[in-house]
């Protein structure tokens, strides 16, 4: 209940700040805010580990004993913790923001897409494909978008700006291209 | 529940709820944001490193029960090579692992695909874990070291120049995007 109660008393705050505050600023601000409630409670926030937890705790129930004999699962723990659970609010506010826009008009705060994926197809493999890599990359790395950068860099850890620098390299590279690709696809010149 | 699965739980519902009303649950704003078509990313982020920065060193030096701080180590070959693919992905997807779940339980198809595709590809590293890290995790690991640390200076002495330098960049992107919309005529979001 109570929940719900401080989701209600963000939207109504918002037309009163709307006109004045850019939705960015507003939004942005209230994911620092709720980082440093992460903080303060338990840990920064990072969303990555719990992947593999997730898959470990299910596999687990699935194969008796695979928690136990790989090394990984050892060094992060197979369990429904606080990471886990971060994760299962994560699409629950997401859920809950819909449907006091309204579930319609759900999708009004997105941005219009660049069509690098010409195709519903297309564009779903690649939201698989996408999502392996940035898992396996945030393993690789002990953290994603959240637990280096806004968790890492906020802390001013050393290995939150080497992980910015790398993600954004190749990011940008990779968007750039696609967006190449893309333009040259509606110009119709393939 | 126990008390940290029930903390875990609410901080994730803000967290998602914040995520979704900056425009994260599709992948437009991510790949918008990675081709610099739209700074909304980047403003968004920056600004919330930024608060979480002051809070993070505020906590620390005042209240420091309240300080739980988590530095990752700076496995160099492990940072690098991760964050390099994790880059692509991001491009290719137009997700994080946060923002697919944002997708997800705002109920759109391709957030839901990257959490599968996530969920395949956190299986795939724990089998292959064993083997890579004492190729990539073990070697060159520099430890958990911070800017404050490697500078010797009081942490708040470079969190608060180093949040403002983060302000200062959020305020100049957002005038170069205000300028560039001026001139082009009302752009999208």
């Amino acid at each position: 209940m109570m929940r719900v109660d401080q989701a209600m008393a963000t939207t109504e705050a918002r037309p009163a700040t709307r006109r004045a505050i850019p939705p960015w600023l507003v939004w942005g601000g209230a994911i620092g805010l709720v980082q440093i409630f992460a903080i303060a409670t338990v840990q920064p926030l990072g969303v990555s580990t719990a992947y593999p937890q997730f898959v470990g705790f299910v596999v687990d129930k699935l194969v008796p004993g695979f928690g136990e004999t790989q090394p990984y699962l050892q060094k992060i723990g197979a369990t429904i913790g606080w990471q886990v659970m971060l994760v299962v609010g994560i699409a629950i506010g997401a859920l809950l923001s819909r449907l006091l826009m309204g579930w319609s008009n759900g999708n009004a705060t997105a941005c219009p897409l660049p069509s690098f994926w010409s195709g519903s197809k297309t564009q779903a493999l690649a939201a698989f494909v996408g999502g392996f890599l940035i898992i396996f990359g945030a393993r690789l790395a002990d953290g994603c978008t959240s637990g280096h950068m806004l968790s890492g860099i906020a802390q001013l850890a050393l290995s939150g700006f080497l992980f910015g620098a790398a993600a954004f390299t190749t990011g940008t590279l990779t968007a750039f291209l696609l967006m190449k690709r893309s333009s040259r696809v509606q110009g119709g010149e393939r | 529940m126990e008390t940290t699965q029930v903390l875990g739980l609410i901080t994730g519902i803000l967290f998602g709820f914040a995520l979704h009303r900056a425009g994260f649950s599709r992948c437009g704003l991510v790949m918008r944001g990675l081709a610099f078509r739209d700074f909304t990313m980047l403003k968004v982020m920056l600004t919330a490193i930024a608060v979480g920065m002051i809070g993070a060193a505020v906590l620390a030096t005042f209240f420091p029960d309240y300080a739980h701080l988590k530095i990752k180590s700076l496995h160099v070959w492990g940072v690098l090579l991760g964050g390099l693919v994790f880059g692509i992905g991001m491009a290719i997807a137009g997700y994080c692992p946060g923002t697919a779940l944002v997708g997800l339980g705002g109920g759109v198809r391709d957030g839901m695909l990257a959490v599968f595709g996530g969920l395949l590809g956190a299986l795939a590293f724990i089998l292959v874990y064993p083997v890579l890290e004492p190729r990539l995790i073990e070697p060159l690991n520099l430890g958990k070291l911070t800017l404050h640390e490697v500078l010797g200076l009081p942490y708040l002495a470079v969190a608060l120049p180093m949040a403002a330098l983060l302000v200062g960049i959020v305020v100049w992107l957002h005038r170069i995007e205000t300028k560039a919309q001026a001139t082009a005529g009302q752009d999208q979001c």
